[in-house]
């Protein structure tokens, strides 16, 4: 059990950390197996339920309306429409996916013979699949049901998803064939990215750039992926740069830019802070812990870091998180991967936060 | 039989005489050690083991086995508050997916005596809760076992064990010595006082009220170190910012407890000869004693044991006042012939004449009687008056709208908690973060130094149970971890008005963190203020996700308010008070006194599937694969 990073700049972190997963089932050579294969892989995993589906009870609220009609009447109202509930209440909370899933297939069973909603139910289950259990088999399995594969173009977003899911799956030749029928999208460049295909993706992302800063914003991600942290500043600076409104911002843009905000703080942090290229001196810097900021003041000498010491804090519960922190910092000499004291995480993670932010604040 | 335990006063034998033989136990004693240790009886020239005492005091060379005692006691009361009850050893166990157990485990650990064994041996603890409540306390079995201790060693716990004593005796000895113009008189209206308080106490006790925890010996001491040494142990050992702060209920008891150790400047021992109603009950042991001191008839009148007697327990004819003897047998060391013996008290041997010098004693007379009268009068007074106050100023446990605290978990029923808490403070000492503080005058004169949780300083902690365990009267049950962990101790509300997701402000997910991080689980995610496209598609990222508490998960252990009033009302100011709040009251907790909260969920769960409809289970085989994709 991790304790879910608070600030937004851990969140930036393990969003990266997510983005830079590698395809989680590596076939012998490089592009993957053939395409017999991959059908039978989907096939065989596709028809049988996951090992947890028996054990999950179906649980939805009585008054949830199992027609599931196109369009919702009425209100807002996550207790009665079955596509408001997922958004509310199923997709923010992980201890309800599984039995959102099993929603899903309840629905498709009491639906089945009409195909409008079936096919609306199995894009929804393949979408919940690959979004939030990362079963990236079922999921490329109910896409091809709902015919994603017959028409890439009609389907444009999902075939990037399902595309994607051929990656995961260690197909990535057949993921590419199947990219190169999906017209441009933010998605698609996003994708290209992930694929290693970073100047393809650039020149994607910003063909046709937005006002709300998606594209600039995948730009940098697909530059950042790649190790090119420079560029990618370049481009988050872009999204910052986009003027806000002063009445009623757009909520996209808003979020965007706190996006690519954390993202410019977390390069700076960490891909930034190597004592090696900061001079002799004592920094100090703070971070958000546990009951308010910690601040540490780390000693670097001769390129080295000599001493980590918490300056300051209003921590209650710490354990041996202000001793063996700073002490794991000290001897890695750097401030990524560092284990965290159990049941002190967020002590420890804001003590490796602001030690990072001191030392790259320091190299200006 | 004999129960001698001081050391002989060393006399130079006359001529012509042998030297006494010593006992069995020194002259083993004398068969290991080196002979200069000891003296040599036919010179009378005294060895390193006397010549030490000596140095250390005359009540050292007579009574070396009770300091010894007195020691111990003391030291092993001190480790037991300041080294078992301090939580801050424990360390979790690194990558375990069982819940975890390390504070409970550190307590378990630590305690080769239990925490609280210096309370329930006060039998002043358990009788009056047992009495105030109408229930049997598991303490009385220790308050039982000392006083029938005591009938053998009469007023032996005042004597020997007694850390208050102890710690008097040495404030006595550094401090109350160097001022003598606040001395009383030998005799006086004040030599009955502790039988008053007791009988003060008891009625208290008797109409529902327990005040005995304001004036009992272990409580007194026990919160005295709590609310003056402990803040400084806290601030010292892991930063100043840790103390928890004070209210008024904190300064009473730490006047109360200067009040206690001041009374030696009246008199050495002054709060245990006279006021203490702790010792009073063993005074009133005493009547039954099997044992006692006598003086033979080679007593010549010295009044040496009469001067150094810290009890006030020697008549002017040098015979006992039998309550008042703690049979420390500090007399029997310094009584030059030998004359004082410790037997059983049937014992007639070669006895003193009585009433040799006079020791004006007569039966009660007409004063005797009316000062016992007033006495009697003013004890039922008070404890009458007490309860009084009480009644008018107190709780209010019928008014559905008074203040309700959040009690630690397993804590008995209010009305029964307010009478079994001893107030002895042993709950705040072990609680780990202080999320424990005793109540001010919140609840009159009912409450006070009660505990109650704070969750705004700190969360009850999963893995922890220490507060049932080191509760001497049962008010809080020691309960096993698995029982503590689905305990209720009250309900998580989220005030939607200020909530900041909740209120559309920003982004926070603190206290759905925080009770994943516990795993509690029984915060989750709700959308709020999600904005609709023209299509009527939700738009991503849209509104906020804000906490809802689940009722039937949540225990109340305030780590999310904890949190919550951490960062965003004290760190980043955003709100005034926190947004989740722990409330306790009808249907949020369980007050149980006797049985298990598990079984109580178990029982809850079956009742809430009973009445919600069945969901409709698919019946075709799992409901996984519809019928036209196989």
């Amino acid at each position: 059990m991790t304790r879910i990073a608070c600030c937004v700049l851990l969140l930036a972190v393990s969003f990266a950390d997510v983005a830079s997963a590698q395809p989680a089932a590596k076939s012998s050579s490089k592009g993957g197996g053939t395409r017999a294969e991959l059908d039978a892989l989907i096939n065989r995993l596709g028809k049988t339920p996951p090992d947890w589906f028996k054990g999950t009870p179906l649980n939805y609220p009585p008054t949830l309306d199992l027609t599931w009609p196109a369009q919702a009447t009425g209100n807002w109202n996550n207790q009665k429409n079955v596509g408001q509930y997922l958004w509310d209440v199923v997709n923010p909370n992980p201890g309800r996916w599984k039995e959102g899933v099993k929603l899903m297939h309840h629905l498709l069973t009491l639906q089945k013979d009409d195909p409008e909603k079936r096919e609306r139910i199995m894009l929804t289950l393949a979408r919940m699949y690959h979004n939030l259990l990362e079963d990236y088999g079922r999921s490329a399995f109910w896409f091809r049901a709902a015919g994603v594969e017959k028409d890439p173009v009609e389907y444009a977003q999902s075939a990037v998803v399902l595309a994607e899911c051929y990656w995961r799956l260690g197909f990535e030749d057949e993921a590419r064939k199947l990219l190169q029928k999906i017209p441009s999208n933010l998605a698609h460049a996003k994708l290209l990215g992930d694929l290693g295909e970073t100047d393809k993706a650039i020149q994607m992302a910003m063909e046709d750039p937005d006002s709300q800063g998606y594209s600039s914003l995948t730009a940098g991600d697909a530059c950042r992926q790649a190790g090119r942290y420079d560029e990618a500043l370049k481009y988050y600076q872009q999204v910052l740069a986009i003027p806000v409104p002063a009445t009623n911002p757009p909520g996209r843009l808003v979020k965007n830019r706190s996006r690519a905000d954390a993202n410019v703080i977390a390069i700076q942090s960490f891909e930034l802070s190597d004592p090696q290229k900061v001079p002799d001196g004592t920094y100090k810097s703070s971070s958000q812990g546990y009951e308010g900021p910690v601040e540490v003041a780390v000693t670097v000498k001769r390129g080295k870091i000599e001493s980590v010491t918490i300056s300051q804090h209003r921590e209650k519960q710490f354990y041996s998180a202000m001793t063996d922190t700073p002490r794991k910092i000290v001897s890695k000499q750097s401030v990524k991967g560092i284990d965290t004291t159990r049941n002190a995480t967020i002590t420890s993670e804001a003590i490796v936060n602001a030690t990072a932010r001191a030392l790259a604040a320091a190299q200006k | 039989m004999r129960l001698d335990l001081f050391l002989p006063f060393l006399r130079k034998p006359k001529k012509g005489t042998e030297p006494r033989r010593p006992g069995t136990l020194a002259r083993a004693a004398r068969s290991i050690f080196p002979a200069t240790w000891f003296a040599d009886l036919s010179t009378g020239k005294p060895g390193l083991i006397r010549r030490t005492l000596k140095r250390m005091g005359p009540t050292w060379l007579s009574a070396p086995v009770r300091r010894v005692i007195q020691s111990v006691c003391l030291i092993g009361f001190l480790i037991l508050f300041f080294v078992v009850c301090w939580p801050y050893s424990a360390r979790p166990v690194p990558e375990t997916e069982a819940w975890p157990s390390h504070y409970a485990d550190n307590l378990a650990q630590k305690e080769w005596l239990p925490a609280e064994s210096f309370l329930v041996i006060d039998p002043l603890v358990s009788l009056s809760t047992a009495i105030a409540a109408h229930s049997w306390v598991w303490s009385l079995s220790c308050a039982a076992a000392i006083l029938f201790a005591c009938v053998f060693i009469p007023r032996g716990f005042c004597g020997y064990l007694c850390p208050l004593g102890t710690l008097i005796d040495l404030f006595d000895w550094s401090i109350g010595a160097r001022f003598t113009r606040f001395r009383v008189k030998d005799e006086g209206w004040w030599v009955h006082i502790k039988y008053y308080t007791l009988l003060a106490t008891m009625i208290a006790a008797f109409c529902g009220v327990l005040i005995s925890g304001f004036v009992a010996a272990i409580p007194v001491i026990t919160r005295g170190l709590l609310f003056t040494l402990s803040p400084l142990q806290t601030g010292f050992a892991r930063g100043w910012h840790l103390v928890p702060p004070m209210n008024a209920g904190h300064f009473v008891s730490i006047g109360l407890f200067f009040a206690v150790l001041a009374l030696g400047f009246l008199k050495p021992r002054f709060w245990c000869r006279y006021v203490c109603p702790s010792g009073a009950v063993f005074s009133l042991g005493n009547l039954f004693r099997v044992s006692e001191r006598k003086v033979e008839d080679t007593c010549i009148n010295c009044n040496k044991c009469v001067e150094i007697c810290p009890f006030d327990a020697i008549k002017p004819d040098f015979t006992t006042r039998t309550t008042d003897c703690t049979l420390c047998q500090t007399c029997g060391g310094v009584c030059p012939t030998q004359a004082i013996k410790f037997v059983d008290r049937w014992d007639g041997v070669q006895l003193k004449v009585l009433n040799d010098p006079p020791t004006h004693e007569t039966a009660i007379g007409r004063r005797g009687f009316l000062a016992t009268g007033v006495g009697l009068a003013s004890g039922v007074a008070a404890g009458l008056g007490i309860t009084g106050v009480t009644r008018v100023w107190g709780a209010n446990l019928d008014d559905p709208d008074a203040w309700r605290p959040v009690r630690p978990p397993g804590s008995v029923p209010e009305r029964e908690f307010l009478q079994m808490c001893i107030r002895c403070g042993e709950c705040f000492k072990a609680c780990p973060n202080d999320v424990l503080h005793p109540i001010g005058f919140q609840q009159g004169l009912d409450g006070i130094w009660t505990p109650h949780v704070v969750a705004d300083w700190a969360g009850c902690e999963s893995s922890c149970n220490a507060c049932g365990q080191v509760c001497p009267t049962g008010a809080i049950r020691g309960l096993p971890l698995a029982e503590k962990k689905v305990c209720r101790i009250g309900l998580a509300e989220v005030n939607l008005q200020t909530c900041l997701p909740h209120a559309g402000r920003e982004a926070c997910q603190l206290c759905v963190d925080e009770c994943h991080h516990a795993g509690y689980h029984a915060i989750e995610f709700t959308r709020v203020g999600t904005e609709v496209d023209t299509d009527g598609q939700p738009i991503e990222d849209s509104g906020f996700l804000a906490p809802v508490v689940l009722a039937d998960k949540c225990v109340g252990c305030g780590l999310c308010q904890t949190r919550c009033y951490g960062i965003n009302v004290a760190d980043k100011k955003l709100l005034s008070s926190s947004a989740i709040v722990i409330r306790a009251g009808e249907g949020k907790e369980d007050r149980l006194m006797s049985g298990s909260y598990q079984a109580l969920r178990d029982e809850e769960a079956r009742q809430r599937q009973a009445r919600e409809p069945q969901l409709e289970m698919p019946n075709d085989d799992d409901g996984y694969l519809p019928d036209f994709l196989k």
